[in-house]
């Protein structure tokens, strides 16, 4: 399958700004893979979401070189009309991200911009409402839901556009756990269902281990790891670039540094526990 | 220090957010408050400060009645850092920003100058003591409402939410300055989800659920209560469901994973 | 504070009045506006005022009309004393006052009962360009986020130990520096994350963009609406022509 986004030797700099946001990053992403991308506030993980998009160039302008592809397609020759129906973003702040009065509306926003004819655009704001399971919510008002309703609203937007990329900004930062669980299941069932491919932004990696593919992590505007959940985590880099390494993994190097357990993969509390039976026997 | 008596409170929309809640913590202690959203967790914090009044029941801090004192006469004793440094920032610079309270809680002067210096120094703020606040990073702005906090001198501090977006390294300075608190005899209470985060300080847990208390005690009793867990859809730290999962269960669940490391050893011998 | 909450943000109900068409409410609300105009005595002034509680009882949002008449009633007094000073006629000061709590309420009316999405509708009615429908549709969206900004803002202050209650008139507008400051920040900052989100989701790619809602006005609201301007005009032949000319 083809790299549905591409990057290559990308550098960004604002204008009023001294240094570089993004340095001399490449990162190559196939379709359906879900990516984690990690590291350390004002490492540049905002900026580089922004050239995905395409908010930078076409909204921020600056120093920049390089490239970005999004389905064999630059993302600076692109319009925002197309990067629109490509990429998906869903920003972090669901509020600011859902402009009309009723949900069904603003699902629809998008589409409406595109001059979508009424009964497609009908059929996809219900197949997005269905995806999300917020059916029931077709007619309130944004401000009479929970974040986590709201973040779905905002999510059943840019999925209604039927990107083939979606990017999600810490999704996770206003949501309790169990919310949260369940928006990750809901990322690896979309992932499944739509073959869409993903790109999050998070810091707690606890919970996105289960879907990723991928954990890149960034400092200073540059790639500073990159690898398979287990490949980052396992190794010793990642806590230097603020990673949060769960506790059970924590146990589970400190094990495997005393000889009592191979490292064969991230193992969950109650994994880790049978393991550690099953090799004391 | 801070005590709930059978505090019920409903909003606006009729929604009970507190019912019948019950609490004392006294001074010294180490609190965490958890539960889901909407659990009630931040209304009970708005109560500590007379930001919301009891519909029935008292609120007493320090032997006053919130009902008959000022927010900013209990805020003097008891801190709160909401969730939002954005919703508080306002002055043209960070110094300018952190005697606002001092000011407003009356210290003269020279305290002031001497407090400003305090705090900028113990967060790592002095570069930007001339810098306007708004121009912080997410991150630099959380430690900045602290700072502002820590900075009068309050009794008890409430964080809510205080790890919300932070990384690992800016955790484990918060983690650092909870502990300074704690052993120079202020009173922490913490109202969080990250549960691994708390988990090592071995705090007394208060769980909530629909306005009510759950569950009261210290954490290693109270993270071990599945029932209770369940019901308030808390997650249990992974440290402690390892511990459950061995054949031979420690007394004592582990409280990181060190002391898991230790017992492994002992045991295997 | 929480009174202007009260007369003028939207709050969805049921009521026969609140499924008019938008059209018609603003022309009940309009031709209420221009009848208290036309009010030259306190007994017309007081038939006007009764006619709009009457009508806010059918959209069954008599008790916030009458929180709001009440508030607003407060207001005007300042009304009512810069025109005695100044006429020494307690009729017409008074009938001035009450002008303005009707005038008031009279908008009031519309936006308690009229959604966004409905003043939307109104707007594009009148052919006003899409940017300017659109920045104002997202502004009223905005406005009950902002209300609770600004309460969280308060709540931030007051735990620093500003005190918004004390104080000389000097000190309080002093003391609202730190309210304004960060609710003017904040929404520049949600201006800016709002344009991202416009961008993001193609607005401005298409001239004439199309609707997933389509609105129908039914007969009841050409009824209404000919109604509204049937008494109307009763009204004021009836202030001008019926009874002889009062105070004004």
């Amino acid at each position: 399958m083809a790299d549905i986004l591409e990057i290559t030797g990308l550098s960004f700099r604002y204008p009023d700004s001294p240094k570089k946001a993004v340095s001399d990053f490449s990162l190559s992403v196939p379709e359906e893979e879900i990516v984690v991308l990690a590291g350390p506030s004002g490492c540049g993980k905002s900026t580089l979401l922004r050239t995905v998009n395409g908010l930078i160039p076409h909204m921020y302008t600056g120093e920049y070189s390089g490239n970005v592809k999004v389905g064999g397609v630059e993302v600076k020759e692109s319009t925002m009309r197309d990067l629109a129906q490509k990429v998906g973003f869903l920003f972090q702040n669901p509020e600011n991200q859902i402009f009309m009065f009723t949900v069904e509306r603003d699902i629809a926003f998008g589409l409406e911009n595109l001059g979508v004819p009424r009964a497609e655009m009908r059929d996809r704001v219900d197949e997005a409402m269905r995806l999300l399971e917020i059916g029931d919510l077709a007619l309130r008002a944004p401000h009479e839901l929970s974040d986590g309703q709201k973040q779905r609203v905002a999510l059943a937007g840019v999925l209604a556009m039927k990107p083939r990329l979606v990017i999600l900004d810490e999704p996770t930062s206003l949501l309790d756990p169990r919310t949260a669980a369940e928006l990750v299941d809901l990322v690896g069932r979309l992932r499944r269902e739509l073959g869409t491919t993903f790109v999050v932004v998070e810091h707690r990696l606890d919970l996105l281990v289960k879907v990723a593919d991928r954990i890149v992590v960034m400092n200073e505007g540059r790639k500073a790891l990159e690898g398979t959940p287990e490949a980052v985590l396992f190794g010793d880099e990642a806590e230097a670039y603020g990673v949060t390494i769960p506790s059970v993994t924590r146990l589970q190097k400190m094990l495997a540094a005393d000889g009592r357990l191979p490292l064969t993969g991230l193992l969950s509390p109650a994994e880790l526990a049978r393991a550690l039976e099953g090799e004391r026997r | 220090m801070i005590e709930f008596r059978d505090v019920s409170y409903v909003h606006q929309n009729g929604v009970k957010a507190l019912d019948g809640v019950s609490l004392r913590i006294g001074s010294a202690e180490i609190v965490a408050i958890v539960g889901e959203n909407g659990a009630g967790k931040t209304t009970l914090v708005k109560h500590v400060t007379g930001l919301l009044k009891p519909a029935t029941g008292d609120v007493v801090v320090d032997g006053q009645d919130t009902r008959k004192t000022s927010t900013a006469a209990l805020s003097r004793k008891v801190g709160v850092a909401f969730q939002n440094p954005d919703h508080q920032l306002f002055s043209e610079s960070v110094e300018e920003e952190m005697s606002f309270a001092l000011k407003n809680f009356g210290f003269a002067p020279e305290l002031v100058e001497q407090r400003v210096r305090w705090g900028l120094e113990l967060f790592g703020l002095e570069e930007y003591r001339k810098s306007s606040p708004l121009v912080l990073s997410g991150g630099e702005k959380k430690r900045l409402t602290l700072a502002c906090i820590l900075a009068w001198d309050p009794e008890v501090v409430i964080l809510d939410e205080p790890t919300v977006g932070q990384d690992s390294i800016q955790k484990e300075k918060l983690a650092g300055t909870i502990r300074m608190l704690t052993s120079s005899g202020k009173t922490v209470v913490l109202v969080s989800h990250d549960i691994e985060f708390l988990w090592p300080m071995q705090p007394r847990v208060v769980v909530m659920k629909g306005g009510k208390i759950l569950g009261d005690g210290p954490a290693p009793e109270l993270m071990q209560d599945k029932r209770i867990l369940e019901a308030a859809r808390v997650a249990q730290p992974q440290l402690v469901e390892f511990g459950e999962c061995l054949r031979e269960r420690p007394e004592v669940p582990f409280a990181d994973p060190l002391e898991a490391r230790r017992w492994v050893e002992k045991s295997s011998r | 504070m929480m009174w202007l909450s009260g007369g003028f943000i939207f709050r969805r109900g049921t009521s026969v009045y609140h499924r008019l068409d938008p059209r018609a409410k603003l022309l009940v609300s309009v031709l209420m506006f221009a009848t208290t105009l036309l009010v030259r005595s306190l007994y017309e002034l007081a038939g006007v005022l009764a006619f709009m509680i009457a009508v806010s009882a059918v959209a069954m949002v008599l008790k916030r009309v009458a929180r709001t008449m009440l508030f607003t009633a407060g207001f005007s007094v300042v009304i009512f004393v810069l025109n005695f000073v100044f006429t020494r006629n307690l009729e017409t000061s008074l009938l001035y006052a009450a002008r303005f709590v009707a005038i008031v309420v009279s908008t009031s009316l519309f936006f308690i009962t009229t959604s966004p999405d409905e003043l939307e509708q109104v707007m594009k009615t009148f052919r006003l360009p899409r940017d300017v429908v659109f920045a104002f549709v997202t502004a009223v969206r905005f406005i009950p986020v902002m209300f609770l900004d600004t309460i969280q803002i308060m709540d931030a202050q007051k735990s620093r130990g500003l005190e918004l209650e004390k104080g000389n008139v000097l000190k309080r507008v002093r003391n609202m520096i730190p309210i304004l400051i960060p609710l003017v920040v904040n929404s520049v900052v949600r201006s800016g994350e709002l344009a991202e989100a416009m961008e993001s989701r193609a607005y401005g790619a298409v001239p004439k963009p199309t609707s997933l809602v389509v609105y129908r006005t039914r007969t009841t609201d050409k009824l209404v609406a000919v109604a509204a301007v049937v008494l109307f005009v009763l009204t004021a032949y009836s202030f001008y022509f019926v009874f002889p000319a009062q105070i004004l």
